[in-house]
Parts: structure tokens; C-alpha cells; sequence
């Protein structure tokens, strides 16, 4: 089924999820089938020297925080990839690394491409409505050798759906090189969170209007597994964030590979577990 | 028939059998259940009002007999964590409700050996004396039985004697899956086998009470003993037409006896939505957000549900079972709105009583349910030295020093 952009138009005004839904899911097996991505990641901090503890399983070591200087962006990257192995790493907001770049002062590819000598793989998260310039920012992460792990969105947006994920279809079309676009709010006001129905509405008008970005992605840890189970069935095809410790304290029955696996049978669709690279493990 | 066949018939108004009813909730796409329950919900409210009750979800005690396999929220007979409220208490309770716009307790608790009949008629008549106009939607069928056997009392006489006391409606607690090879497996056969809580209700609702229905779904049934479930509610509404509200939710697991895990999402609305489209004689259908999360609490009103439950206020069931989600009134009404209906404060009979109180007067915010007492009070109400007790530790805690 092809979506005309009247029919664009009328979900994004309406209140009938369903049909939304219904139309973001052809659209997802369109292009995916019931095949259902998710990644396993180790979160360290990015202080230099702080703990970093990798399970065996895991299938993206995650540098998070912002680092205090460009040194120490630089010595934490090395630390993290000679203890992640052949595991890839990715490594903090291109928001944050350019305003490391502005302070310090260099320009961003050179911090860039000090990072990739490091060892580092990815940048971790691009949030487009933190960046100063995100398709100038995207470009130096793919000119500098770097992959981008995913285009985010930071907090609730203000402008309306439609004209946003036209300027990330913009953006893809000039950058071409995002794989994966978590369009849910990574913070948002505990007092007033998004609503179900808002939820749905995010993430299948974003399958139905970027249509040039492979990979519409739900964080698991954030949003939880009945949000993020929903997600998948309207539009959705990619979790990121999954715990990459087997066992839980409650003991086999909460293991997170078991859950999500559950989860995504459950919503009749088929797991299948990536790495950092995207690449099936 | 085929899928398309019977959503045709459920389209046109037909009722769906028991075989083809477990054939769309087990092969019919999610969407496409949602849009059969939606259109039952928009024929039969299509005024689009959702509704919800300011109410207080109180647990009178926790110490209990039945020992459900389920159940996180029991302590046995004796044990240093079981309590009772005080008659003090429950009225503070019923006065800060009232403060918030509340009209009613849900009231339910465990089967006290030791909590006689006369402690709930001097409770409820106590309590409509002080508050005439407050409601007691009180003791779910499994409760009723557990009284009429401590009393030796028929269910119907303990009903009667409940009622002239101050009971308004029955809680549609207890249900679980009303088979009783599950009962059995659930430990929960013994409080009440799946004709026996049929029978209270059908007693109830021969006496002019109205009652909600329930269905905890996701332990060791099967498709098939959920969809009988559902047929056994069905056939006693169409015989009755007492029920008023039907609610599912899923099993919670953690630190019960059973454990396991708990039913998905999307598990959840689906059985929602089936229940919609078999249940075509009950009018409303509760949304379990308590259960959900409000996400997907508020999803379900896609998904033939047409009333979002109660505030609550407090809760301690679903809680001790791991679940704690908290909505209070501002809360539900956006997700009511945000949903696209208009939002309506109901009572037990689903009247309207009107606009959201929080538009018509100042309301405290509430932004964690409160629990049925605080932790490490383990006071002993004064009163409970009036009624005797069965139980040995009952015994020894009514014996006055000298
Ligand atoms: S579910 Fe009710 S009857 Fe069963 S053990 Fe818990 S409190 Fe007792």
C-alpha cells in the first residue's frame, strides 16, 4: 500500500491510531517483512578511568556522558576500545562534540577524526534538534571514517510532526548515510510524560514519512517493553538498548534476551540480534 | 468461516461463538481486532464520553487463608506483617477520598479467620451513618463465600445481611479464569470454584446489586479456558444483566509463589479487544492501567475499552506484585482527551456525576498512590477486642494483659 499525502495528512491530524498504525506497519514489512532487530549494549561512562565492565554478550559498548575535554574524549576512546575487543564502540552526542570542538577551539573533523584513530567506530546518538548544523555535523562523521549509530531526537518537539520529519527526509536525502532514527523523545517531563496514543502516532508517521532511512527505532530500556512492543507493530523494526546481562537478580525469568524475545514473538514478528555495525550476530 | 467472515459478522452486529472466537484471538491481526472492538465501543457509547470513578482502592486486611498461588499481596494467620485496619482508619481513609471528589471504596481484603461477619455490618453501618451519600462497592464473590462459611450462613443471607449493613455494589474480584482446572493449578479453587462464584453474583444480581466482572488472564490457562471464561460471564449476563463493567489484566508475578512472566502488551490488548467483541452484552469495558501503564492503558481506549477505571488513590495488590503505575485524576482526564474523547467522572453505575473535579475546584496533585498503612505499623485496632477470634494467633492478640 502506497500512502498519498492527503492520507499522510489525515493521520497526522487524526485520533484513529489504528488505521495509522495498520498503514506504518505495511509500510515496515514492506521493507523489513517480520524481521525485528535489537542490540545488546554496554553503557560505560565517559570519565577517563571510571569502571568499564563488558558482558560477553554484548554487542555495542556505548561511551555515554559528555566528556570534560577533547583530551579526555580521546584518552576514554582508547581505554574503552582496548577493553571492548572486536566488539565496536561508539562513543557521545555529535551534539556535545560539537560544542567540544567550538570550545576548544578545533574544527569537528579533526575531533573527529582523532576519535576514529583512538579506535573509536560510532558516533553514538546525532540528535537533530540539538545540533547546531546537523547535515554539516552528519557529513564530517561519514568524511571523517566514522558510522553514525543513530539520529535522535532529544527532547518533545514543538514543531508539528509532518513538517519535522520532512526536514529528516531532507536531511537523509543530502547525508544519505543514517540508518536508524529513534524518533521518541530521549527526555521528556516526568509530570507530563507522552501519552500511548502519542507514542504511536511518533514513531508510525515517522516510518510512513522518512521513507528513506532504513531503520525506525525504539529504546527498550527507556520507553519499556509494552511501549516498545507496541512500536514494533506500527512501524518500528529496530530496539536499541538491551541489556546486555543475561541474568537479572529475580533469576532467569527476567534474563532480557528471553524477554525481548518474548516480546517480539508475542507481537508476531521474528528476532533477529545485531551488532553496533548493524551486522547480525 | 474465515477471519474476514466472521469480522463481517461481528460488523454487522452478529454474535461470535465460542470456536470463532478463538479463531480471531488467535489468528486475527492485532489491527484488525482493535477495529472490530472500536466499532462495538463507538455503537455502544457513541456519545464519546470515556469514563473514569474517583474512588479508593482499600484492602482491609492482608491476612488471608486461601493462599493463592498468584498472590504477593497475602501474609498467613499470624504472620508479624498481617494487619487489620482500624474502623479509624478506613473513616480517615473515606475523608481524604471525599476531600479529592471521591464517592466510593473499593473495598476487598483477604479472608480473615478472624474478622467476623458483625465486624463488617458494624464497619458498613458505621460508615453510612458518618458519610450517608459514600458508597461501598465491597467484597468480591470469594469474600462473600468465605463469610458465609465462617458464619454458617447461606450466601444469599450473608448478601441480605451485608446489604441491610450498607454494601451498594460487588466487586467482580476473584474471577481469575472461571475453569476449575485452572482454579485448581491457581491454588484458588478451594476460596471458590467457578460455579460457586458465578452463583454469588447471580444471588447478587437477583437482589438488585449490580457488579463488575473480571478475568486474570496469564497464569497456566489455555486460548480456550480464556474464551470460556468469557462465555460463562456471557451466559450469566444474558440471564441476569447485572454486570456492569468487565476488566482483564494480566497476572503479575513477581514475589508470588507461581512466578513466570507476564503477559505482553500486546497480549493485553488483544484480550481486550476480544473480550469486547464477545462480551457484546456488557456495556463497559475498564481499561487496567493499574496493570498497563498508562501508555498502554490509555491505548486500549482503541481497543473497545471505554472507561479508564478509578483514580484509586491507593493500592496494594497489584503493587506487592511488582506493578506500581500511578494516574491521578488531571492524569487520566489528559490521556482521556489526548485520545480524542471527552472525558466524564462516573459512579459504580456508570452515571455520569459530571466534568473532571479538578475543572471545578482545586484539587491536590497526587503523584504516588498511597498504601493501606504505613511500613512498620503494626498497631492492632482497638475494636478488633470485640469480635472473637478463630485463630490461635487471632486469640492470643485479643488477650488483655493484667
Ligand atoms: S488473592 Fe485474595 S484470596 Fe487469594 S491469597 Fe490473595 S488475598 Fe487471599
Amino acid at each position: 500500500m502506497t500512502v498519498t499525502a492527503a492520507e499522510l495528512a489525515s493521520f497526522a491530524s487524526s485520533h484513529d491510531i489504528i488505521s495509522l498504525g495498520v498503514a506504518a506497519d505495511d509500510a515496515r514489512r514492506q521493507r523489513h517483512g517480520a524481521r525485528t532487530t535489537f542490540v545488546r549494549v554496554a553503557d560505560v561512562d565517559a570519565a577517563p578511568g571510571a569502571p568499564i565492565a563488558i558482558p560477553p554478550s554484548t554487542g555495542e559498548v556505548r561511551i555515554v556522558g559528555t566528556p570534560a575535554s577533547r583530551a579526555a574524549a580521546v584518552q576514554r576512546v582508547r581505554e574503552v576500545v582496548a577493553a571492548a575487543g572486536k566488539t565496536p564502540v561508539s562513543a557521545y552526542s555529535l551534539a556535545d562534540l560539537e560544542q567540544l570542538a567550538a570550545a576548544e577551539p578545533v574544527p569537528l573533523r579533526a575531533l573527529l577524526e582523532e576519535l576514529r584513530d583512538a579506535g573509536l567506530e560510532l558516533v553514538a546518538q546525532a540528535p537533530f534538534d540539538q545540533l547546531r548544523d546537523a547535515r554539516m555535523a552528519i557529513e564530517q562523521v561519514n568524511i571523517a571514517g566514522l558510522a553514525l549509530a543513530r539520529l535522535t531526537m532529544e527532547k518533545l518537539p514543538t514543531a508539528d510532526i509532518p513538517e519535522l520529519y520532512r526536514q529528516i527526509a531532507a536531511l537523509q536525502h543530502d547525508v544519505g548515510v543514517i540508518k536508524a532514527f529513534a524518533p521518541l523523545p530521549r527526555s521528556t517531563n516526568p509530570a507530563v510524560p507522552t501519552t500511548g496514543y502519542d507514542d504511536v502516532r511518533r514513531v508510525a508517521l515517522a516510518r510512513l514519512f522518512i521513507d528513506n532511512i532504513p531503520s525506525i527505532q525504539v529504546d527498550w530500556a527507556l520507553y519499556g517493553p509494552k511501549m516498545a512492543q507496541v512500536a514494533l507493530t506500527v512501524g518500528a523494526d529496530d530496539l536499541d538498548a538491551v541489556s546486555p546481562l543475561d541474568e537479572a537478580e529475580e533469576g532467569r525469568r527476567r534474563a532480557p534476551l528471553e524477554e525481548i524475545r518474548r516480546n517480539i514473538r508475542a507481537a508476531a514478528l521474528e528476532a533477529v540480534e545485531r551488532d553496533g555495525r548493524f551486522d547480525v550476530r | 468461516m474465515t477471519i474476514e467472515q466472521i469480522a463481517d459478522k461481528v460488523r454487522s452486529g452478529g454474535r461470535v461463538d465460542a470456536a470463532e472466537a478463538l479463531r480471531l484471538y488467535r489468528e486475527a491481526p492485532t489491527p484488525l481486532l482493535g477495529q472490530l472492538a472500536d466499532e462495538i465501543r463507538a455503537r455502544k457509547h457513541p456519545e464519546g464520553h470515556v469514563t473514569y470513578i474517583i474512588d479508593r482502592n482499600v484492602n482491609y486486611t492482608n491476612v488471608c487463608v486461601a493462599r493463592c498461588a498468584f498472590c504477593a499481596f497475602y501474609r498467613p494467620v499470624g504472620s508479624p506483617e498481617g494487619y487489620v485496619l482500624g474502623f479509624d482508619e478506613l473513616f480517615r481513609k473515606i475523608e481524604e477520598t471525599i476531600a479529592v471528589g471521591g464517592v466510593q471504596l473499593l473495598l476487598q481484603g483477604g479472608h480473615n479467620p478472624d474478622l467476623p461477619l458483625e465486624w463488617y455490618e458494624d464497619l458498613f453501618r458505621e460508615i453510612k451513618k458518618r458519610y450517608p451519600t459514600f458508597r461501598l462497592h465491597a467484597l468480591s464473590p470469594p469474600e462473600v463465600i468465605h463469610l458465609s462459611r465462617l458464619s454458617q450462613q447461606t450466601v444469599p443471607d450473608v448478601l441480605d445481611r451485608l446489604m441491610a449493613a450498607g454494601m451498594d455494589s460487588v466487586p467482580g474480584g476473584g474471577a481469575e479464569i472461571l475453569v476449575d482446572r485452572v482454579r485448581k493449578l491457581l491454588h484458588c479453587y478451594g476460596k471458590a470454584t467457578a460455579d460457586e462464584w458465578l452463583d454469588v453474583m447471580r444471588h447478587a444480581h437477583k437482589k438488585g446489586l449490580r457488579t463488575t466482572a473480571t478475568m486474570m488472564y496469564g497464569t497456566v490457562e489455555t486460548d480456550e479456558e480464556r474464551l470460556e471464561h468469557l462465555m460463562r460471564l456471557r451466559e450469566l449476563q444474558d440471564e441476569t444483566g447485572g454486570f456492569t463493567a468487565f476488566i482483564a489484566w494480566s497476572y503479575q508475578p513477581e514475589h508470588t509463589e507461581l512466578q513466570g512472566n507476564e503477559a505482553t502488551g500486546i497480549e493485553y490488548l488483544r484480550t481486550l479487544a476480544v473480550s469486547r467483541i464477545v462480551l457484546d452484552n456488557f456495556p463497559s469495558l475498564q481499561a487496567s492501567w493499574v496493570t498497563q501503564g498508562g501508555k498502554v492503558g490509555q491505548l486500549s481506549l482503541a481497543y473497545g475499552a471505554n472507561d479508564m477505571g478509578s483514580v484509586m488513590i491507593e493500592e496494594n495488590v497489584v503493587r506487592a506484585a511488582g506493578a506500581s503505575y500511578c494516574m491521578d485524576e488531571v492524569e487520566i482526564v489528559r490521556n482521556i482527551e489526548d485520545a480524542g474523547f471527552s472525558a466524564k467522572r462516573r459512579n459504580m453505575h456508570y452515571d455520569v456525576l459530571g466534568e473532571p473535579i479538578f475543572r471545578e475546584r482545586e484539587v491536590p496533585r497526587m503523584l504516588e498512590l498511597a498504601i493501606a498503612r504505613e511500613d512498620g505499623d503494626d498497631s492492632v485496632p482497638a475494636e478488633l477486642m470485640n469480635y472473637p477470634a478463630r485463630s490461635r494467633a487471632g486469640k492470643q492478640l485479643r488477650v488483655v494483659p493484667s
